[in-house]
């Protein structure tokens, strides 16, 4: 057995620094860390606000080394990740990256991540919760391997209206022909970097993957590249005011996978997540098909909707109301947009408030100067992704 | 070629459906692995060699005495290996001293009783846990009713014994020795649970369930089966094994065989195990993953060898009066426990307990003997079935002494052989252990206890079914009719 | 001496209900056949400077409501956590369990890269089942053959929690409370040693081995303190065990209870049906109107009351109750701190609780032993060094090592426990020991060995069994102790049942205590104050 091998030194507590963590120690003046699988994540370098502003007009970038990453391989590959997922993965061609949601029996969303076709047999899954348990139960029966190899990739997010010059000036020949979801391998500085062009933030942008070891070598070379075009080191919190100007939602925040719950009715089926579209009940047999056809049919009890609030205080931790009474339901992201110059925030909703958002409220507490003062703030519902620019999808991109 | 229906698996059970669906004017197919039909109970020397629990409810509606089934008749159980023979039969037991056999009456009555309202759940589908339609908490409540009416005392001590060891009731209640032995063996036999599991007294009382216990002749009774088959208009092809289990559009739509012919029907019946109908003839990739887990997970480990012994002269020291009767030799509890101390270690047990039945025409002693694991460590090789053949005659020659002598032949099934010679995963009897986590809205397991299986027209219809493993036929019939019923409601 | 309650007995259960009492106004006497209070959760100083809590050890499970209500902390109680633990097998690698959740997942994937995830759906199975079962710890058991409005009210409580589950969890919940913790661990892991390391909460004081039914609820046992957040739910008591029978003792006194040690009872002085105080065996009778019993059932019922004065189903009741001692412990004075020859150099885990196994199947074979009336050859033991943490147990740089055996028979096959056995019993386990630390025999100072014949002798705690009384169904819930007699009254008016031998059972839970003191409280017409978390 392996652990036979004797360790040297016990398991280490707490953090642990990821690949890049050499260059981001110095940079975090804030000294803000999280934990994002027990890897020391930055959550504010020096500024949030700087660091969101550049990433909807500079570049940016983000160590997403700690995202949990799978390899899917084998004869069966294309079977078992399309069993796996509830959209058709058998349309994804090969160099090309697809979001996806996957479910359990009773139709209820086990986590959504992003797959990552590289040819015909081998498949990446790149996902917020640790999935190998599932996909060895999914993979059951076929002729695939599955290799856990979150630690085996760095993965470093290059994102914003300039993140393309700066691959270019890189030298990443040919980059501004890539098309969205594309991926692409470069080398950098004699390094194999794969490039897809993918991000969490709803503008232009890419994510670089490559072996730790490479990782800072990498990075010294984006950064150098980078300075002419703004580039800044940005923390969790500037993100996060990204993703959801961007319409993403955020496992643990806006829904909990079905395999982590511990109450029963807290999981989410992809109906009241609002991400129908990703389901293709028209494909073969896939996890869960049978409960979300059943699904399909009934009408959602409750939805995941955006809302926007009247004012600029952002709806933190608040409670919905219908006709500012009866409590209909409760907000799970909220942010003032400082691009749109919104309140928005995404919410549970309970049906039909979910349909028909007449008379919405949803209650702020503001304290001025140790005072609580609490408003009934007006609300309406809006489509999610409400930072809509061209540059994201713009091939090639334009040079800013 | 089409059919209204297709039963795979021409064991007793899959006889049954056929029969039932028959009746309701289907055009059925039954398609059978081996030559011949009947399951555990055909061929020359069937492994279940003394069928005493079918079901009055089966017999009645198929019409099996017309078609040539004589009633059966009581059992008698001679537990072998004590000073004399104790002959056991219903709730009469001789053999023991006067207050043994007292106590044991007064508990039989008992335990007859508490059976009793477990009984009326065995012929019907399983409710569903939760979300069942107003018929299924009328059952379950129908359940609760029957236990409340046994009165406090009986309720009182069924619900304290319900998921408690045999050891321990038989311990308080009649004693150790060779009648405790037999009886405990009632609690076990078949399965991977030894007397001192917690657990053991439910099978026990299912089999009590359907007292009395007639044996029938299991040859007649397979025979009887096909006739009621064909009678309805089916048809029985043997040498005939199904490879896949054919879907479109998620129904069922026949089954392609291992000749590569293609059956259709729009209505299956599986008497396979349900770790063999889900995960191999429909395929996992026509279920969710949580279901190939639940059908892989299931216990299904047999602890029962077969040994066929050819003997030159009657059982040394056996009763001829005791010639074609049940015999057990365990002389007592410990003896099981023991015996099964080895096999759950995947071991062999140096002293198995056996049942036995003699055919003196024949000349031929067939035993079961138990706590024999399915997967031995080492491997089947020749040298371990030697130790499993001599540790038997050993235990034939303790409780009959000489027999061993007389033996010319022995032919030997090991779980293993009946794994492979008859499908059955973990060459276990019951298609799936019987314990409560796998029994009545539990069985085969939580979520499939309904006969139907996740893909719609196909049904499970074998032992791995409620109520479960024995000669009952009641998976068999249940299953036909929750297909029927299914089939009116138009699902 | 009138007095309006008498409890028999200074277990922390006997204390727990005492207290209660006390809080509510009555006048309360305890009687304690030792010297010294606190039954089986005691601090002995047997060798000079060390202290040893001889028979319990860890706190774990003291219900958090009854520390509250009884203002333990007020009263001295001091409970330091630990937080981690190891399992060494005999190939030399080891499992250390975390309760650091980032540690752990690391350690379980140097052991297996699944294993991390497997064990994470494993915690969440247990924390499913431990959330459904812990709000039924504090409740009397409803009976169910009863047509009372208050049972069929809790009978409804309780259903309505099931139902609540969803049919997946429901099914989930029917298996886990009738499977064995082998084949439950055996769903979710895969590595033996993290298996063997967990597999030990299934059995210990049981008289069922890891591969046997119903095993595998033993587990919440272990995880109920981790429910909903709970910090400091596995910790030495500061002092030792007898640290929270001294704090529950002089909660007692301070609201005007009694206690008297040095006499046990003789008998339960019963007149016309209905107690009327007890007599001590030196003689003493005191009186009350009321008599809780913190004994087991049969010493209660068998021992010390007249069958005379009970109704036949109910003596056949008692005298079939399953006891079966199953556990040894070893008290050891250490010269110094052993060391591990595995072990990373000031591995945190020595801290926690550390096991010598390879797999469950040695815990199985060690039952085995055990059902043939031999101790195990190779035991299973939970083995802590307490004083790493709680440095008052031994003098400076001295250490105390506890040392839990499973298992070890009430009574052998070749006769009773003498000298001789009991020093090879006690070898048996020491030479288990030594072969992880190879210094560990020769640091001994002292050590006291007990089996359960010397539990029972010197706690009262029949046949040894450390939960008073069997945890398998048929002595469960409302079937325990006697099925009809599970709400802590007896067939004799007035007196009660107050300890591990009622609902929910064993451990240092104090939970029996509570429970019994709400309905003696009720009988009297009063309340018990839980507060709100209760």
């Amino acid at each position: 057995m392996s652990a036979a091998r004797k360790p040297r030194d016990q398991v280490a507590m707490g953090l642990v620094p990821g690949p890049f963590h050499d260059r981001l120690a110095p940079l975090n003046v804030q000294q803000g860390w999280m934990n994002w699988m027990g890897v020391a994540s930055p959550s504010v370098l020096d500024t949030v606000e700087f660091e969101y502003f550049a990433i909807r007009n500079q570049a940016t970038v983000f160590d997403i080394s700690p995202m949990n990453k799978y390899r899917i391989a084998g004869p069966d590959a294309e079977a078992v990740v399309n069993r796996l997922v509830t959209r058709d993965i058998r349309k994804l061609k090969p160099g090309r990256v697809a979001y996806a949601i996957w479910c359990d029996e009773e139709g209820n969303v086990v986590d959504d991540g992003t797959v990552f076709r590289f040819d015909d047999g081998t498949f990446r899954l790149c996902c917020q919760e640790p999935q190998l348990a599932w996909l060895r139960d999914v993979a059951f029966g076929f002729d695939v391997t599955l290799t856990d190899e979150s630690a085996d990739v760095a993965g470093l997010a290059l994102q914003g209206p300039t993140s393309c010059a700066v691959l270019k000036d890189m030298g990443l020949a040919g980059v501004e022909s890539m098309k969205p979801f594309d991926i692409r391998s470069f080398k950098v500085k004699a390094k194999s970097v794969t490039v897809s062009r993918t991000g969490f933030t709803g503008d232009l942008g890419y994510e670089l993957w490559m072996a730790p070891g490479d990782a800072l070598t990498v990075w010294d070379h984006v950064m150098a590249a980078g300075q002419r075009r703004g580039i800044r080191v940005i923390g969790f919190e500037a993100l996060d005011m990204a993703r959801i100007e961007a319409g993403f939602l955020l496992p643990r925040v806006d829904f909990l996978s079905s395999q982590t719950h511990m109450r029963p009715g807290r999981a989410r089926n992809p109906y009241e997540l609002g991400l129908d579209w990703l389901v293709h009940l028209d494909k073969p047999h896939f996890n869960g098909r049978r409960a979300l056809v059943r699904l399909s049919k009934e009408r959602p009890r409750r939805k995941l909707v955006t809302l926007e609030i009247s004012r600029d205080k952002p709806a933190h931790h608040a409670y919905v109301y219908h006709r500012g009474k009866k409590e209909v339901g409760f907000v799970t992201s909220a942010l003032w947009s400082p691009t749109l110059k919104r309140n928005i925030a995404y919410a549970w909703v309970d049906a039909p408030y979910c349909f028909d958002g007449r008379e919405l409220s949803v209650e702020i507490y503001r304290q001025r100067e140790l005072i609580w003062q609490r408003r009934m703030e007006r609300a309406t519902l809006v489509d999610r992704a409400l930072f809509q620019n061209p540059r994201r999808t713009a091939t090639p991109p334009a040079d800013f | 070629m089409s059919w209204d229906a297709i039963v795979i698996g021409a064991g007793h059970n899959g006889l049954v459906a056929a029969a039932r669906l028959g009746q309701d004017g289907k055009r059925v197919l039954v398609l059978e692995a081996r030559d011949d039909p009947g399951g555990l109970l055909g061929g020359e020397s069937p492994v279940a060699h003394l069928p005493t629990a079918l079901n009055p409810a089966v017999v009645k509606g198929l019409a099996l005495d017309r078609h040539g089934l004589k009633p059966g008749r009581p059992l008698t159980t001679v537990a072998l290996g004590g000073a004399e023979p104790v002959r056991i039969s219903g709730g009469t037991v001789t053999g023991t001293d006067p207050t043994t056999a007292a106590a044991y009456a007064a508990m039989h009555a008992r335990l007859v009783r508490q059976a009793g309202a477990l009984a009326p759940m065995m012929a019907k589908t399983p409710p569903r846990l939760r979300d069942g339609g107003l018929a299924e908490m009328m059952t379950l409540a129908g359940l609760g009713l029957k236990i409340r009416r046994l009165g406090k005392a009986d309720m009182q001590d069924l619900l304290r014994i319900l998921l408690s060891n045999i050891w321990d009731v038989l311990t308080d209640e009649i004693g150790d020795g060779p009648l405790a032995g037999a009886l405990a063996m009632d609690a076990t036999l078949g399965g991977a649970m030894g007397p001192r599991s917690p657990g053991t007294v439910l099978p026990f009382l299912y089999r009590l369930a359907g007292q009395p216990r007639m044996r029938v002749d299991g040859g007649a009774l397979i025979g009887a089966l096909l006739k009621a088959v064909q009678a309805a208009g089916g048809q029985v092809r043997t040498g005939t094994s199904v490879e896949r289990i054919l879907v479109g559009d998620d129904r069922v739509e026949g089954v392609r065989l291992n000749s590569g012919e293609e059956l259709r029907a729009p209505l299956i019946l599986s008497n396979a195990h349900p770790r063999q109908t889900l995960n191999t003839l429909l395929g996992v990739a026509q279920i969710d993953a949580e279901d190939a887990r639940r059908a892989r997970l299931m216990a299904s480990e047999g602890m029962v060898a077969r040994l066929d012994l050819t003997l030159s002269e009657p059982p040394a020291g056996l009763d001829a009066a005791d010639f074609g009767e049940r015999l057990v030799i365990a002389p007592d509890m410990g003896a099981l426990e023991t015996a099964f101390n080895a096999a759950k270690y995947k071991e062999m047990p140096a002293r198995p307990v056996l049942e036995c039945r003699y055919d003196d025409g024949a000349k031929r002693l067939t035993v079961n003997a138990q706590f024999v694991p399915c997967t031995l460590k080492g491997g089947w090789t020749k040298a371990a079935r030697g130790r499993l053949e001599k540790a038997v005659t050993g235990m034939l020659d303790d409780a009959l002494p000489g027999t061993a002598a007389r033996v010319t032949a022995i032919e030997t099934r090991t779980p293993a052989d009946i794994e492979a010679q008859y499908g059955l995963p973990g060459g276990h009897w019951h298609h799936g252990e019987f314990r409560v986590d796998q029994m009545l809205m539990l069985r085969p397991f939580g979520g499939a206890a309904q006969y139907r299986m996740p893909v719609a027209g196909l049904y499970l219809c074998g032992a791995g079914a409620h109520p479960g493993g024995d000669i009952t036929g009641l998976p068999g019939w249940n299953a036909a009719g929750q297909a029927i019923k299914d089939g009116r409601a138009g699902k | 001496m009138k007095y309006d309650a008498i409890v028999v007995g200074a277990g922390h259960n006997g204390l727990t209900t005492a207290c209660f009492l006390a809080r509510a106004g009555l006048k309360v006497l305890v009687v304690e056949k030792n010297d010294y209070v606190g039954g089986a959760a005691v601090s002995r100083e047997l060798t000079p400077g060390w202290t040893y809590s001889n028979c319990s050890y860890v706190c774990s499970l003291l219900r958090p409501e009854v520390i509250r209500a009884l203002e333990l902390p007020k009263f001295g109680l001091q409970v330091i956590p630990y937080e981690s633990g190891a399992t060494f097998n005999s190939s030399g690698a080891y499992f250390n369990y975390s309760s650091d959740h980032d540690a752990l997942r690391r350690e379980l994937m140097r052991i297996d890269p699944a294993e991390a995830d497997n064990y994470d759906r494993f915690a969440r199975a247990v924390m499913k089942q431990c959330r459904f079962i812990k709000p039924l710890l504090l409740r009397t058991a409803p009976d169910p053959t009863s047509f009372k409005p208050r049972d069929l009210a809790e009978l409804f409580y309780i259903g309505k929690r099931f139902h609540d589950l969803g049919e997946r969890d429901m099914a989930e919940t029917v298996r886990f409370w009738t499977m064995s913790i082998a084949e439950f661990l055996d769903e979710y892991l895969t590595s033996d040693l993290v298996k063997a390391h967990i597999a030990g909460a299934g059995i210990i004081g049981t008289g069922l081995g890891p591969y046997s039914p119903g095993t595998a609820y033993v587990l919440l046992h272990h995880y109920m303190g981790e429910v909903d957040g709970s910090i400091g739910a596995w910790g030495f008591s500061r002092g030792g065990m007898g640290a929270i029978t001294r704090a529950m003792a002089a909660s007692f006194e301070a609201s005007g209870g009694v206690i008297r040690t040095g006499s046990g009872i003789d008998r339960f002085l019963i007149s016309d049906g209905r107690v009327t105080g007890v007599a001590l065996e030196n003689g003493d009778e005191f009186h009350a109107a009321t008599v809780i019993s913190g004994m087991d059932v049969r010493r209660t019922f068998v021992e010390h009351t007249d069958e005379a004065d009970l109704p036949d189903d109910f003596v056949k009741g008692v005298k079939r109750y399953r006891f079966r001692g199953s556990s040894g412990k070893l008290n050891i004075a250490l010269d110094g701190m052993p060391t591990f020859a595995a072990a990373p150099k000031d591995a945190r885990f020595l801290r926690g609780d550390l096991h010598f196994l390879d797999d469950m199947e040695e815990i199985e074979r060690a039952y085995d032993d055990w059902k043939a009336g031999r101790w195990s050859a190779e035991p299973y033991m939970d083995f802590l060094i307490p004083t790493q943490i709680d440095p008052t147990m031994a003098p400076p740089g001295k250490h105390y090592a506890t040392i839990f055996v499973q298992y070890a028979p009430y009574e052998l096959a070749d006769g009773p426990w003498d000298d001789a056995k009991r020093e090879a019993f006690a070898k048996t386990v020491i030479d288990k020991v030594s072969r992880h630390s190879p210094d560990f025999a020769d640091l001994i100072v002292h050590k006291e060995v007990r089996t359960p014949a010397d539990i029972e002798r010197e706690v009262g705690l029949t046949e040894g069994n450390i939960f008073q009384g069997e945890l398998t169904f048929d002595q469960l819930l409302f079937n325990r102790p006697v099925p009809g007699w599970a709400q802590y009254r007896s067939p004799i008016k007035g007196l009660y049942m107050c300890a591990s031998s009622t609902h929910p059972g064993g451990g240092v839970m104090g939970a029996p205590g509570a429970n019994a003191a709400r309905e003696v409280l009720r009988d009297l017409g009063r309340k018990i104050d839980l507060g709100a978390a209760a």
